[in-house]
């Protein structure tokens, strides 16, 4: 196909020749340009809860209490001039100095796969071309290619992927917290010298078929497949298993995969990882809406604020971005079923550390919480300000393979306001 | 003037069209002068000869030398993955590569077109194809679609009812029953009476139809209508207002459902019905207004709102129409990026002006023949097949060609790429008989592992099919799936069933037993240098310590919830004890199965 879509593997076999010697140069000239414009980043980290589904913003982050439609919640004060927070949001409150709370995201995208793609990718889907996601630029342009552990771990959920930055810039997806990643360890009844003479009887085929095609493919998998083997024996890997944890810091993420989740995603982060994505699903709350939301408030706040405790007593809090979103929030009107259903017209997202300025409420929505009173935040605009904290350029361009340039986002552009 | 901006070719076709007497093709208005419909030629069908001639003379033109031809077990592996999704069982390929006769791979061809494989390997691509690894929403019945699709398929109905049936589609979506059963039904069940399958597709775009419209515009026609969703086209002539009449004709449809309030894991019926007027649900939603006061016009401009049997039959007959210069090309260049790695125009659904295709006449000559020949898919696989192109090898070109076409546009070496999910979980199953180990399990499944193993890895393996990406693009999860994952462990032990049960149990040296894995795994003899390498292998295992007794270290399994069967199967593969030899066998199974040779198709 395209010359971009040539590896650097090819590149290695081919460069000699002085016909891709123009095609060198075009491989290599984004990832130069970029390093050059590349602003400073602030954040060496990313983690995103996700709240799949679509939170309500009304039973969170943006109450309305007095209100028809506000619900049954209370409003509670946050530590933040202006900010109140639900009532089950306690934990959260109390940490509202370093919480930037953004009341006035909206986007148009009302259906689940749509607004899904859109918020991980910061495009709205068009089959032409699959758009990486925040985690996988991340991974392309950030990443280690030599690190023990991947750049972009997902748990819980598949997340997304990194489009036409290739399926290895994709997360690597730990189904569920606690337990370790499938796979990594050795096959029943296989010991460590086993595994190894198996391994060197795979490397003669391998090399044999290489010989016989000369295929760059072979190289590609044998490369992949190291990759697969160091993680097997990567100590690391400890990263995922949270039994060595203190009973106080496990008590304090609480009892649930996502508790558990935001734990490892913090172990992730201090040995290197670039990308965590931790899934709390559950949020379509059509039916039984508050019944529902303050159940998952349970599990989100004392989670959430335990890992930004954990983050700042180690020295990590202003090198890691923190996110919480979903896809897009719920209605202010309630539904016969005691729900609430899909409003991508305002809704709210929250970002700390990492060179956010904490202790702000961002924007506005009017009385009812249906529409955005100003500033209005577009998706592209929170992922360009998450993506210029992270180091990358928002306003940079690279070529897909079908020669078309795409930057981070669609167009965002940083909010100063929520930059410290 | 619109001329000026086709190709070159079109516009020769175009006018040998008229120099032949026969009437010129009608002039499409300039929002589609992207080539003339395809001329129609004779009824005398195009031949692989006919293949070999124009690919000869590109080659000679362009200054290449393609390959020396592939040998027998690879051709044969190769052909049978991409006609029938599964490798050859070794039978077939013992007999194959001792046949001696000079029309053996034409032969061959015949025997998998007529195969029922043909049928179910079609449905998963297609299924695939149209609905997406994610089509899971509470009114799609998955597997009736795919019983749809499998029963057109086997009647090898022609491309345009096809299409035609898939774009009008009316009726009933599904006979209930739990969602889980109905995505893991792989349609070779056949439809149930009075369900129309086809109508899932419809039902998939419930909340979205401007993503209906750019599928069905990439899909069926190879054109990429969906950029100008949100703004004007910038290099070619597509505007947004050309996208949403387009999308207009896709909101006319009725939804009547039957089961209200039904449980959450059961799958709703619905009934699909034509409308003479844009679906008020959609109304709902705010970005659609303008595409709900569209006026339903195809993508030439021709009105689609004039004929008494309604927009969608319309649309229809316009997409599949002689006349349409997008149909033929769309789905034969598709099936040429199938068999050969890319596509005349590559990518193989982004058919314009600006993205011209390699060596046209051929595409125009098959395409052309399609049409004459009533839209048959088998023909068109058997002209494709029984190529020469086809049959080349995967060795590394001649300097002089490398540089002559370094992209390899003209095909003259096979493109190597990885296994698709479901070809691959077939070339394994089939390698290693993981369902004769499953059946004598007596406790499990093998629909059910095969879900298990889609739900679980379906996404890791989901390589892009239709990309011809240079790099091996592969995840550690992958590798990690073959490396330690319970289909490897299980398949490639000696468990009651299991292919390498069988071959220990046969009488033969280690010669033979190499053999037989090689023909079962690879499709291939051995050379002589790995019939030694693994005897070696073999005769020098280490003695094997008692080993520990395997515990289940499986979740415990909560109230109700079935063990991992996944899980299961590898705590059967440890149970098997076995001998140094036996170990020392499972390690060549195991090592074939994670070769490049086995996951890639060459």
């Amino acid at each position: 196909m395209s010359h971009d879509h040539l590896g650097r593997r090819a590149m290695l076999t081919l460069g000699t020749s002085a016909v891709f010697g123009s095609l060198v140069a075009r491989w290599l000239a984004p990832t130069v340009a970029f390093a050059a414009e590349a602003p400073k980043a602030r954040a060496q980290a990313c983690i995103l809860l996700w709240l799949n589904g679509g939170p309500s913003q009304i039973d969170t982050f943006d109450p309305k209490p007095g209100r028809a439609t506000g619900g049954p919640f209370k409003a509670i004060k946050a530590r933040a001039p202006g900010m109140m927070l639900s009532e089950h949001l306690p934990h959260l409150a109390d940490r509202g100095d370093k919480l930037a709370v953004v009341r006035s995201m909206s986007s148009k995208e009302g259906n689940h796969v749509r607004a899904q793609y859109f918020v991980h990718t910061g495009y709205a889907p068009n089959p032409t071309l699959v758009h990486p996601s925040l985690g996988g630029w991340t991974s392309a342009r950030l990443g280690d290619a030599q690190a023990e552990l991947p750049a972009f771990v997902s748990i819980g959920g598949p997340s997304f992927g990194a489009g036409f930055l290739g399926v290895q810039n994709g997360p690597f997806v730990l189904p569920k917290a606690g337990a370790p990643p499938l796979d990594v360890a050795l096959p029943l009844g296989v010991d460590r010298a086993r595994f190894d003479r198996r391994r060197a009887a795979l490397d003669a085929m391998e090399d044999r078929f290489a010989k016989e095609t000369g295929e760059p493919k072979v190289e590609g998998r044998r490369q992949v497949y190291a990759k697969a083997v160091r993680l097997m024996q990567a100590p690391k890997l400890d990263a995922f298993d949270v039994t060595s944890e203190t009973e106080a810091t496990k008590k304090a993420y609480g009892d649930s995969d996502f508790g558990r989740g935001c734990l490892v995603a913090r172990r992730l982060v201090e040995r290197g990882v670039k990308f965590v994505e931790v899934v709390l699903d559950g949020w379509d709350t059509h039916q039984n809406d508050f019944e529902r939301t303050e159940k998952l408030m349970g599990q989100l706040d004392p989670a959430f604020a335990a890992l930004l405790d954990d983050l700042g007593a180690r020295k990590l809090g202003g090198s890691t971005l923190v996110a919480c979103m979903g896809e897009f929030g719920r209605t202010p009107k309630i539904n016969g079923n005691d729900g609430r259903d899909h409003w991508p017209g305002a809704w709210s997202a929250v970002l700390s550390g990492g060179g956010i300025r904490g202790g702000q409420v961002h924007g506005a929505t009017d009385d009812d919480g249906s529409h955005v009173a100003g500033p209005a935040t577009s998706v592209p605009d929170l992922m360009a300000t998450m993506a210029s904290l992270m180091g990358l350029d928002p306003a940079h361009s690279e070529m897909t393979p079908v020669g078309r340039p795409i930057s981070v986002t669609d167009g965002g552009a940083p909010v100063r306001a929520l930059i410290g | 003037m619109t001329l000026m901006r086709a190709p070159a070719i079109a516009i020769v076709l175009a006018l040998a069209a008229c120099d032949r007497g026969a009437p010129p093709p009608a002039l499409p208005p300039p929002v589609a002068a992207v080539f003339p419909p395809p001329a129609p030629v004779r009824p005398a069908l195009m031949s692989s000869a006919d293949v070999d001639a124009r690919l000869r003379a590109e080659w000679q033109k362009a200054g290449v030398t393609p390959t020396p031809p592939a040998g027998d077990g690879t051709w044969l592996r190769r052909v049978w993955l991409d006609v029938a999704g599964t490798i050859p069982p070794p039978e077939v390929a013992r007999r194959f590569l001792a046949d001696t006769s000079a029309d053996k791979r034409a032969r061959m061809i015949d025997e998998l077109l007529a195969s029922p494989l043909w049928a179910d390997h079609w449905t998963a691509y297609w299924d695939d194809t149209w609905m997406g690894r994610d089509a899971r929403a509470p009114i799609v019945d998955r597997g009736a679609f795919r019983a749809w699709l499998h029963d057109v398929l086997t009647r090898n109905v022609p491309w345009n009812e096809v299409v035609t049936k898939l774009v009008t589609a009316s009726g009933l979506n599904s006979e209930g029953g739990p969602k889980k059963d109905a995505y893991a039904n792989d349609g070779k069940g056949g439809a149930p009476a009075g369900v129309n399958g086809a109508v899932n597709w419809t039902l998939k775009y419930v909340q979205n139809p401007q993503d209906m419209a750019g599928t069905a515009s990439r899909t069926l026609l190879g054109v990429q209508i969906q950029c100008a969703q949100c703004h004007d086209h910038k290099t070619e002539k597509w505007k947004q207002s050309d996208f949403q009449s387009f999308a207009a004709a896709f909101v006319r449809t009725r939804l009547v459902p039957l089961d209200q309030g039904q449980g959450m894991t059961d799958v709703k019926r619905v009934e699909v019905r034509d409308l003479d007027h844009p679906a008020p649900r959609f109304s709902k939603m705010g970005d659609l207004d303008a595409l709900m006061k569209a006026k339903p016009t195809a993508l030439d401009g021709t009105d689609l709102t004039t004929s008494p049997d309604g927009v969608r039959a319309a649309l229809a007959r316009w997409i599949t129409g002689r006349e349409n210069p997008w149909f033929a090309r769309a789905l034969v260049n598709r099936m040429w990026g199938h068999f050969t790695g890319r596509g005349f125009v590559d990518p193989v659904d982004d058919l314009r002006p600006g993205n011209p295709p390699a060596a046209p006449e051929l595409l125009d000559a098959l395409a052309a023949d399609f049409v004459a020949g009533g839209y048959d898919v088998k023909h068109l696989v058997k002209v494709i097949a029984g190529s020469e192109v086809y049959g080349l090898s995967a060795a590394p070109l001649a300097e002089a060609t490398a540089k002559a076409d370094p992209e390899v546009k003209l095909w003259e070496r096979f493109r190597v790429a990885p296994l698709g999910p479901e070809e691959l979980l077939n070339a394994l199953v089939s390698a290693t008989k993981l369902d004769a180990i499953v059946r004598a399990t007596g406790r499990m499944d093998l629909a059910q592992i095969r879900y298990r193993v889609k739900q679980r890895y379906g996404f890791l393996f989901d390589v892009d099919e239709e990309s011809d990406a240079g790099d091996y693009e592969g995840t550690i999860s992958q590798a990690l799936a073959l490396l330690d994952g319970g289909v490897t462990a299980a398949g490639a032990s000696v468990l009651p069933g299991s292919a390498l049960a069988d071959i220990m149990a046969t009488p033969g040296d280690d010669a033979a037993k190499i053999e037989s894995l090689y023909l079962r795994v690879l499709s291939r003899l051995p050379g002589n240098d790995e019939v030694e390498r693994w005897t070696a292998y073999v005769a020098d295992a280490p003695s094997v310590a008692p080993a520990a007794p395997v515990t289940r270290k499986g979740k415990k399994g909560g109230k109700g919830q079935q063990p991992d069967p996944l899980r299961r199967l590898e705590e059967r593969s440890a149970v098997e004890q076995g001998s140094a030899r036996v170990h020392a066998y499972e390690d060549v199974l195991w090592a074939l199965l994670n070769s490049s040779e086995f996951v890639l198709n060459h």
